[in-house]
């Protein structure tokens, strides 16, 4: 069994975020010491990882407890777990389209400050987000 | 008028209700187009719809559905779609 810091400096993540995710329900202690202190087991280790692991994949918190209901049902099948995957890469992919959109809205108001030494009174770009005529992105 | 549902292979419940509603979207419709398309094949074309959850479907390239319609919400979304049409 390990305290809380231990727990924290096997995982790489900070005491305030195993309290935090205790508080979110995403894991809990496998039992408390005498002194009453928190104590984890291997499985809190792997919970820690799975979290971590699927935060970099994308996956808020509140999807991360459902994977892991998932994880720990019998009916549950990789099928359910892909279908979840799936509709993060759909999200993903539209927040990138729409983040190009941005992209290109920003190189328009960039080739349109050709003068670069000009007062800010008379920048262009300025000019344009407050006349807000830029293309706005697609969400 | 084409409908397209959006699924992802493993999608238990597209299988399920897919020749139900494909059935009741061809009564509703003459020469009523029904595609199929995986989303991970369309991604991008998905992604210009707006399709953000699964399975979806769309009519004549507008999102529509987001989750499983019942039968009878697809009935009425055509039969709707339809009337605007004629």
């Amino acid at each position: 069994m390990f305290t809380i810091g231990k727990l924290a400096s096997l995982t790489s993540v900070s005491n305030d975020t195993l309290r935090y995710y205790e508080h979110e329900g995403l894991v809990e202690p496998a039992g408390k010491s005498p002194a009453g202190y928190r104590l984890y087991d291997k499985d809190s280790a792997r919970r820690i990882r799975f979290i971590k692991h699927a935060q970099n994949c994308g996956f808020t918190l509140a999807e991360i407890r459902d994977l892991l209901v998932l994880r720990a049902r019998d009916k549950a099948c990789c099928g359910d777990v892909r279908a979840r995957a799936v509709e993060k890469k759909l999200q993903i992919e539209s927040k990138i389209r729409a983040m190009k959109a941005m992209s290109k809205a920003l190189d328009q108001l960039i080739a349109d400050c050709a003068n670069e030494t000009q007062p800010v009174n008379e920048c262009t770009i300025i000019a344009a987000l407050e006349r807000a005529t830029v293309a706005t992105p697609v969400q | 008028m084409k409908v397209e549902m959006f699924y992802t292979p493993g999608c238990s419940e597209c299988i399920t209700a897919n020749a139900e509603l494909r059935t009741a979207a061809q009564e509703v419709v003459k020469n009523l187009e029904w595609r199929d398309l995986n989303v991970l094949d369309d991604l991008d074309y998905a992604v210009e719809l707006g399709v953000l959850t699964l399975p979806s479907i769309a009519v004549d390239g507008e999102l529509v559905f987001t989750s499983m319609p019942t039968v009878a919400q697809l009935r009425e979304a055509l039969m709707k779609r339809s009337r605007k049409s004629t």
